[in-house]
């Protein structure tokens, strides 16, 4: 089973792209699931039906009379709330030792934040393990909440850590003496216990899944310098969540025909530079090429027909590249951590350790890394930017 | 002030138009401030120079910053913070304090917090806003909602059980973690200051979204959908801008039927939107830089001023007429099977595909129940028994 996301500006052509990829790889014999994670769905425009939070066959699923297993849905923090409603009231009722919680509904969970960027995850991780398809293709919301979905299970994990730290604090102080008192019931110290246990697993599960070897995620470029310069930041913040990426996408290239036509000069100029710089700089990523087409590509025949364009003779599912991940290496000056951390910058990288978490903290995004249990007493001694990899090392404790 | 909110499906040139717009006013003689609200911020790749947290001046009478969520924390919130610092002190170092207050939701709620700002120091004629993709920016205006909802239900309970407790564990490991009076008093004024944002953006004299849009298909539909549900959410979108027209000299050989496919997608959009529209061609080159970007401005406005309002509709109004009250919601393009509309209590839940809001009913007419729901002409009508 694998998982593709893809990601990258607004507008650069992520769902046509995703759907495309879902098509070519149904098409080729794989049991294919299409999945919208962007909030602003529109792999319905793309596929031209409308979908719901249950994947459903896409009814014009064939190609030369031969039936396609292709299914589509949309995420809907709303439905995703009530599937997992059993499990996301008992950690409320823990952080929050909220015991009304029955008379608040799914519904209204589903407006607060983060709900979107969980149900995402849960949704994908849910279809991933079920069994039923071979490929699941997530079309992700544009980079920045593209980020923000990926990073959630670290984060909730800090966060909730500050509030479950707190109530457990006096929970275990206070309960015994503020029974009586409070009008609500307080939860105790074995609550915590569960629900602790239910949410780190639940959470590491679902960063097992966005970091796992079966997982990769594609950025999707056209040839303009903003939507570029936002994908190299975005290459460096996926490398820092270690979410694999194994391919870029270059879309919407002028055609030949087109770039002879005199008002075009300058952009087909323009488009030679830049897929020379996106070929070098992602490299050794394959660059994927898309051209620009008159017609937009609406409907599973024409969307197999570009991913079968954009793909050649790859397979579609494939992981397309592989490349260094996080690694321990212990040489004769001790321990030391490797993190692949392709166009960072040193200006703006920031390393700290705390117990054992190491904090790294690249310009916009930042997280927390749990570090094995030899070098939670260690001390932090270097950290440097080398060819595009982050080598920290450590100080081992003295006995 | 003017607060002008730029939005529309990504890529379409939000960020190119907010500056554009923005230099434009400023030509017209506006102090005006732009901030970006979008994470992945790119106005300095616009302008091409940096632009950070810090407001720049990027041209006379233009003001710009982009919203960072981690500035904003070191910059206020005293209370907020010093409760978590100490919940934190052992061993904490500041880095450390400092990641685990960037929350979800924290995004949209500096984004909210920068507008109020700009109206507070009395400097800027026009904020422009350049928001984050559609989904994103239906977020940000969501956030007062999804605010209610945790003040309702979780705040109010965590400060009496605080107050209980105080006395009790004054001396104890746990009376250093329960958060002050204050930390409650400061989570409270936020909350006004959220409800302050919200009521500029709702007042359709002061703010006006501009949606962005490309005469592309797939960019069509989801611009639609935005429309209603800005309509939805009470803001009101006062012009259309249609972005990368292909010019009659570039609609040539190759470009020649994409040119007759584009008239069709123009008529379409002339159709789905009840405002005026505004056409940008597209250029020669990128839009990079203040000479291209005026050019642009001088293409789209003209002679106009940018911060005018284009269009005077208020599309959620209260409509009283033989003695009964009327909710009507400008929805153009929705259809019936996808609203969803239910009273609970004194709030009313409306669901358009998928955006939702709960509304709280004005007095007047709390406690009724919806004698009549009609969606004709694309204006959603919800009666209420008498």
């Amino acid at each position: 089973m694998r998982v593709v996301l893809y990601t990258g500006k607004g507008g650069v052509g992520k769902t046509t792209t995703a759907a495309a990829t879902a098509a070519c790889a149904a098409a080729r014999g794989r049991r294919v699931l299409a999945l919208s994670a962007d909030p602003a769905h529109s792999l319905g425009d793309v596929l031209g039906e409308r979908l719901g939070p249950e994947p459903r066959r896409v009814a014009a699923s064939e190609v030369r009379g031969r039936p396609l297993v292709l299914d589509a849905c949309e995420v809907d923090a709303r439905a995703e709330m009530e599937r997992h409603w059993g499990a996301v009231r008992d950690w409320l009722v823990a952080i929050f030792r909220y015991q009304g919680i029955e008379e608040t509904v799914a519904e209204e969970l589903a407006l607060l934040p983060g709900a979107e960027e969980l149900s995402a995850l849960l949704a994908v991780e849910a279809f991933a393990k079920g069994g039923a398809y071979d490929l699941v293709v997530v079309d992700c919301a544009p980079t920045g909440s593209t980020l923000r979905l990926l990073a959630l299970p670290e984060l909730a994990r800090s966060a909730f850590r500050v509030v479950l730290r707190m109530q457990q604090a006096i929970a275990s102080v206070v309960t015994p003496l503020a029974r009586g008192l409070l009008a609500v019931p307080l939860p105790d110290a074995a609550v915590f216990g569960d629900a602790d246990a239910l949410f780190y697993k639940r959470l590491r599960d679902l960063r097992r899944l966005v970091t796992g070897p079966r997982t990769s995620a594609r950025l999707v470029v056209t040839p303009e310098r903003m939507v570029i310069d936002e994908a190299l930041r975005a290459h460096t913040d996926l490398a820092l969540f270690e979410v694999p990426c194994d391919a870029v996408v270059m879309n919407r290239m002028l055609p030949d025909d087109a770039t002879r036509e005199a008002f075009f000069r300058d952009w087909s100029r323009v488009q030679t530079e830049r897929l020379e710089e996106v070929e070098a700089r992602f490299a050794p990523l394959p660059v994927l090429r898309a051209p620009l087409r008159e017609d937009e590509v609406v409907g599973v025949a024409a969307l197999a027909r570009h991913g079968a364009e954009l793909f050649g003779r790859r397979d579609p599912g494939a992981v397309l590249q592989t490349g260094p991940r996080l690694r321990f290496v212990r040489d004769d000056e001790g321990l030391r951590l490797e993190l692949p951390l392709p166009h960072a910058e040193p200006r703006g990288l920031e390393v700290s350790k705390r117990d054992d978490e190491l904090w790294i903290a690249t310009g916009a995004q930042r997280r927390s890394l749990k570090l094995p249990r030899t070098l939670a007493r260690a001390s932090l001694r270097a950290a440097r930017l080398a060819a595009g990899t982050l080598v920290v090392r450590f100080e081992a404790a003295r006995p | 002030m003017r607060v002008l909110l730029f939005t529309g499906k990504g890529g379409v040139g939000k960020t190119t138009h907010t500056l554009a717009t923005a230099l434009g006013a400023a030509a017209h003689g506006h102090r005006v401030c732009v901030l970006s609200a979008d994470p992945a911020h790119s106005l300095g790749d616009a302008l091409g120079r940096p632009v950070g947290a810090r407001a720049v001046q990027v041209a006379p009478g233009v003001v710009a910053r982009e919203v960072n969520a981690q500035e904003e924390l070191d910059r206020s919130w005293t209370e907020i913070h010093r409760w978590l610092r100490a919940l934190l002190r052992e061993g904490a170092d500041e880095l450390v304090a400092e990641e685990v207050l960037v929350f979800p939701g924290l995004e949209e709620l500096v984004a909210l917090r920068a507008v109020r700002e700009a109206e507070a120091t009395g400097e800027f004629d026009v904020c422009i806003v350049d928001c984050a993709p559609t989904g994103a920016t239906l977020r940000m205006l969501r956030f007062p909602d999804a605010l209610r909802i945790f003040m309702e239900n979780f705040f109010e309970l965590e400060r009496r059980g605080a107050r209980l407790l105080r006395p009790l564990v004054a001396r104890t490991q746990a009376g250093r973690l329960l958060p002050r009076e204050e930390f409650f008093d400061a989570v409270e004024r936020l909350y006004g200051e959220v409800e302050d944002v919200r009521q500029i953006l709702l007042d359709e004299t002061r703010t006006s979204a501009r949606l962005v849009v490309n005469p592309a298909r797939v960019v069509v539909d989801e611009t639609r959908r935005s429309f209603a549900y800005l309509c939805l959410y009470g803001v009101a979108t006062d012009a259309v801008i249609v972005n990368r027209v292909l010019p009659p000299e570039a609609a040539r050989g190759w470009f020649a039927r994409w040119a007759a496919k584009e008239r069709a997608e123009l008529a379409e959009i002339e159709a789905s939107f009840p405002v005026p529209l505004l056409h940008a061609p597209l250029q020669p080159s990128e839009v990079r830089g203040e000479p291209a970007l005026r050019a642009l401005a001088e293409a789209l406005y003209a002679e106009r001023d940018p911060a005018d309002r284009f269009a005077e509709a208020r599309p959620f109004r209260f409509v009283r007429t033989g003695g009964r009250t009327r909710l009507e919601i400008d929805l153009p393009g929705a259809r019936k099977e996808e609203l969803e509309v239910g009273v609970r209590g004194d709030e009313l839940f409306i669901r358009v595909r998928d955006a939702s809001r709960r509304v709280a009913l004005p007095a007047s007419l709390a406690g009724r129940a919806v004698a009549r729901v009609r969606l004709a002409e694309g204006v959603l009508r919800i009666e209420f028994e008498p």
